[in-house]
């Protein structure tokens, strides 16, 4: 299996969460996918809501295991989480009892590979990057979620992972506040580079910020199509973006896909429940 | 003053309203101790007014050796809480961290944790004799099990995402249970410790009562075969003169240690 130039390789990955033999039926969340992805791209996974698409990021951090299929960073097969997966949860993950540059020099903590003084250095440096420079020594919880979201980020990226794990990052954050951190995760990519793959379920979302989008079906999760944006999209992308008319179409095109996605969830869950109100007479 | 906020269901509190009617309900209290005593409406005898308390106070702290009674129960209370403390915290913290620890233990630590700890006092005496060992032991069997307890319910309430972010930032398991699960729950383990000291108050005027030539709890007692009412009186105040006191001080070390709260 090695040989191969992709930077992430994810082969066949079935996963299924195992029920109580009572009144959690066994769920299968993905069924059989493969990916390659090459460094420094930026890779979205669409779907509707609980279809799988964290579960198989969490299996790619390490912090899920797979049923079937592995998965290989750089020809390294994944067996538990570490520092090369860095990853940034919907929810708020920042240390309350830390101030923000306390939190970002928390992602050094765990490194050996460089000094104290560099790692105050690439605190510094991330704590400018996500802009909060003026708000250095205030404590997590006295600042705004748009805010906290951004300490996580560059608290991930002190730690200097290989791949961006991003978890609905922006999924608790009111419109505005999101657009705003889209066009600034837009900046730091640009200047990062850095593997991503980012989970959200928000079209403009996927569109505005992806090289390519993988969108994955209703439960269990299979890819039903792979879009490549920056075919569609070229140049550099900011808010701006979101104006043109090749993200016009191709967003419309996604839309669509995920409506039907969105309608086979839906109709899987009222199957579920009834077959539950079966049971249960 | 806005005091019409009192009566307001959930209304807003004011801090110098508040600290107001406190003295304002310490004074009412013991106004009324007074005209109950005074009038002898109860018989003084059972009964003392308030200055005769303060007087016999005085009077042992003088002349009765009660300031070594206070410190040698102090210095048990401490013994064991920091004893207890020590024990509780890492291996509570350790029971919600591995599966085969709280399931192997949580089952006995709950069964001894329903033990009346009076019940326990005559066992303890068999084992460890009437001596300092025997108190910090009915000290230690009362706090311990309910320590372990709360230290690891608390343990297990740390967000996942917090233990999660620390394995993707490269810390081992031990460096997570320190410093991210240690420090995440530290406020509450401050508190559940002010709790225990409570506790530990409670147990060891039992122990000293039992058995015991020294302390607070057997001055109390050997006043009691006297009917000096206003030294047991003095006694119990004293109790809670401490107990209000360190309450006070860690509540304000609470305060001073976590100000992101």
């Amino acid at each position: 299996m090695t040989g191969d130039s992709s930077f992430l390789r994810i082969a066949n990955i079935d996963k299924t969460f195992d029920g109580d033999g009572k009144h959690h039926p066994s769920v299968k969340v993905i069924d059989n996918v493969s990916m390659h992805i090459k460094a420094g791209e930026f890779i979205v996974y669409l779907g509707p809501s609980g279809c799988g698409k964290t579960t198989l990021m969490r299996i790619v951090g390490g912090l899920e295991s797979a049923n079937t299929g592995a998965v290989y960073l750089d020809d390294k097969k994944v067996t538990g989480p570490d520092r090369k997966k860095g990853m940034v949860f919907q929810a708020y993950t920042s240390f309350p009892w830390l101030t923000v540059l306390e939190n970002i020099r928390f992602g050094t903590r765990y490194r050996n590979d460089i000094d104290n003084a560099t790692k105050e250095e690439i605190s510094q440096h991330y704590l400018e990057l996500v802009g909060l420079k003026d708000y250095a020594n205030y404590y997590v919880n006295r600042i705004s979620g748009g805010m906290r979201q951004r300490v996580a980020i560059a608290r991930t990226l002190a730690a200097a992972p290989e791949i961006l794990l991003m978890d609905e990052p922006f999924g608790a954050l009111d419109a505005q506040t999101r657009e705003f951190l889209q066009n600034q995760l837009l900046d730091i990519n640009r200047e990062e580079r850095k593997t991503t793959i980012f989970v959200t379920h928000d079209v403009e979302e996927a569109v505005v910020l992806a090289d390519r989008i993988f969108m994955f079906s209703a439960r269990p999760a299979r890819i039903i199509e792979e879009i490549k944006v920056a075919d569609h999209i070229t140049g550099e992308r900011d808010l701006a973006t979101k104006e043109t008319e090749a993200f016009f179409h191709l967003r419309n095109h996604v839309r669509d896909l995920m409506r039907q996605q969105a309608r086979k969830t839906e109709e899987l869950a009222q199957q579920e429940l009834q077959t539950t109100i079966a049971q249960t007479n | 003053m806005k005091l019409r906020d009192l009566f307001i269901y959930r209304g807003t509190s004011n801090t110098r309203v508040d600290v107001v009617l406190a003295i304002f309900a310490f004074i009412g209290f013991i106004g009324l101790w007074y005209v109950i005593a005074s009038f002898e409406i109860v018989s003084q005898r059972y009964l003392p007014v308030p200055w005769q308390v303060v007087t016999a106070l005085y009077t042992m702290l003088t002349e009765q050796k009660f300031i070594e009674d206070i410190w040698i129960s102090v210095a048990r209370v401490w013994g064991a809480f920091l004893l207890s403390a020590v024990m509780a915290i890492p291996f509570g913290i350790w029971m919600s961290s591995y599966r085969i620890v709280g399931t192997l233990t949580e089952p006995i630590v709950d069964f001894i944790r329903y033990l009346p700890v009076p019940a326990l006092v005559p066992l303890l005496i068999i084992w460890f004799g009437i001596g300092e060992s025997s108190k910090i032991a009915v000290l230690w069997m009362g706090t311990f099990f309910q320590l372990v307890l709360l230290i690891s319910d608390d343990a297990k309430r740390v967000p996942r995402e917090f233990i999660e972010t620390g394995f993707t930032l490269g810390a081992k398991p031990w460096q997570i249970t320190w410093d991210i699960v240690n420090r995440e729950m530290l406020p509450k383990t401050i508190d559940n410790l002010r709790i225990t000291l409570g506790w530990c108050w409670t147990y060891i005027i039992i122990a000293e009562i039992v058995a015991a030539n020294s302390g607070i709890g057997h001055a109390i007692w050997s006043a009691r075969r006297f009917v000096k009412t206003p030294e047991v009186m003095a006694g119990i105040l004293t109790i809670g003169i401490i107990g209000l006191l360190t309450d006070q001080a860690i509540r304000l070390i609470h305060r001073r240690m976590f100000r992101y709260l």
